[in-house]
């Protein structure tokens, strides 16, 4: 192992450490941590950006694709935010992201998230009844009560009052329960990091660089 | 100390949360030490997205949007790598394009280390091309679907894709059998849902964060025909395709780590339920 893989090494294991201060109480090591993964990060970011837009647009500019001057100078526009009397120039690039953002997902979003899904909540259910499995019935059957007191949930146009008022409680316990779901899977992901960040330092830092195992 | 905050219900409320912490880290790491082999049961997910590579015929084009992250590596290592073993085994030309900058540095650092094509008999160009990044976002993925060649002039080491025998006859959606996404912002999902499955009907299989996989169940199994939502499902990938690889370490050490989080989650709900009802407290008239 050369001598700046050991060294790349134990700074890792010394900021990762550092980060896991935290967990005991705010404290200088910690803060240095965070701020060095922040700045470092941020350099990294700085880096890859210019490189993307010196490989993207300068090269084949230079290579004669004068179009590329077009994007170019919308991007290189969006920078007059940041002085006042000129900021309003910004409103121009601004706006051809917004309507070619729009534009490029409009038809897909109507036919696939929309009509698509609805289509398929229903059919869901028809196809379980058809296939005559007791489990895909049930889960079909909540994913369309679901679906729709949701929805309800949503309706603000009318009090939540009678029928509609118990199909929006409902609805609330389903978007209860799948905010959980997005939580929890939150939390496993946290879980995870941690995980590979030990693993990291056990078997890589200690037995590998420290121990030469 | 008032009486009422000695109450069993206020004394476990407010236990130090850093119990918490120094628990699960034991339960984080002793798996770490010694690895426990804990089973793990295959989601109708993972099996989705298995049958959707598996069931390809031979000299199929299979493409991979690679948008992982440097920073959430743990989370997804598992899934790719499995992935990657999976494709190469069989007889597919893999394309792979990348919509993050990370993506392209993680294929450069992985690629060819943790999992070689060439040791499965495939050789650059005419088995598998990395096209590199490009800052495609929705409106790039649009275009890719249209015209390859359009958004890639060269593959990532600036040779021209036409010099490249794998893509002579690739360079639209067309042209390619299954698509497999991953990405690691949740609503990232909607763009191939938008531009590669409802105006191609092209058969697709995404893999992303734990948290991102809510997100993405709606669509399965019929607009998607497989899913991998964490290092879990990563993991069940490695049992399923019997392709071992790190995620079986971060299982055991997750199913064990976790169970300090659950505990806290119910004694939590007691302490808050016994407050608010009032559990055990004396009623003075």
């Amino acid at each position: 192992m050369i001598w700046t893989d050991t060294l790349g090494a134990l700074v890792a294991a010394f900021f990762i450490i550092s980060v896991f201060t935290m967990l005991w109480k705010d404290n200088p090591v910690f803060r240095l941590g965070q701020q060095a993964v922040i700045g470092a990060a941020t350099a990294h970011y700085i880096v890859l950006n210019f490189t993307s837009v010196y490989k993207n647009a300068i090269i084949p500019m230079m290579g004669g694709n004068l179009l590329l001057i077009i994007p170019l100078f919308l991007g290189l526009l969006m920078y007059t935010r940041l002085k006042n009397e000129i900021a309003w120039v910004a409103r121009y690039p601004t706006a051809v992201l917004v309507g070619v953002g729009t534009g490029v997902m409009i038809a897909g979003t109507l036919r696939g998230q929309i009509i698509d899904q609805m289509k398929n909540t229903v059919l869901d259910l028809y196809n379980s009844f058809s296939a005559g499995s007791a489990m895909n019935v049930l889960n079909a059957t909540l994913i369309l009560i679901g679906t729709i007191t949701a929805i309800t949930f949503f309706t603000f146009t009318r009090k939540h009052t009678g029928l509609l008022g118990w199909s929006a409680k409902a609805g609330r316990i389903f978007l209860m329960i799948s905010l959980g779901a997005n939580w929890s899977g939150e939390l496993v992901w946290y879980a995870t990091q941690t995980i590979g960040r030990l693993s990291y330092i056990i078997n890589y830092v200690i037995k590998i660089v420290i121990l030469g195992g | 100390m008032t009486k009422k905050n000695q109450t069993i219900w206020y004394k476990m409320g407010n236990i130090d949360y850093r119990w918490l912490y120094v628990l699960s880290l034991i339960g984080f790491i002793l798996p770490v030490l010694q690895p426990l082999g804990l089973p793990v049961q295959v989601s109708s997910g993972t099996i989705g997205y298995y049958d959707a590579i598996d069931k390809l015929p031979a000299g199929s084009v299979v493409a991979v949007s690679f948008g992982a992250s440097a920073q959430l590596l743990d989370e997804q290592e598992a899934q790719f790598l499995a992935t990657w073993k999976i494709l190469f085994q069989r007889d597919l030309k893999v394309l792979f394009y990348c919509p993050s900058q990370d993506g392209s540095l993680l294929l450069q650092n992985e690629l060819g280390k943790q999992v070689i094509p060439e040791s499965y008999g495939k050789k650059y160009g005419v088995d598998y091309v990395v096209l590199g990044y490009a800052p495609l976002g929705e409106a790039g993925e649009a275009s890719m679907s249209i015209n390859i060649r359009g958004v890639y002039k060269a593959d990532w080491n600036n040779k021209p894709l036409d010099e490249l025998p794998m893509m002579k006859d690739i360079n639209a959606a067309k042209d390619i059998d299954l698509l497999i996404y991953f990405y690691t912002s949740c609503t990232d999902i909607e763009f191939p849902i938008r531009q590669w499955v409802t105006p191609y009907k092209m058969p697709t299989i995404v893999a992303t964060l734990g948290c991102c996989g809510p997100m993405a169940v709606p669509y399965f199994p019929t607009q998607i025909q497989g899913f991998l939502s964490g290092s879990g499902m990563g993991t069940e990938l490695e049992v399923h395709g019997k392709v071992p690889g790190p995620g079986a370490l971060m299982s055991d050490a997750k199913n064990i780590g976790i169970l300090p989080f659950l505990a806290f989650f119910v004694l939590g709900n007691l302490s808050y339920l016994g407050k608010r009802f009032k559990w055990g407290e004396v009623k003075t008239p």
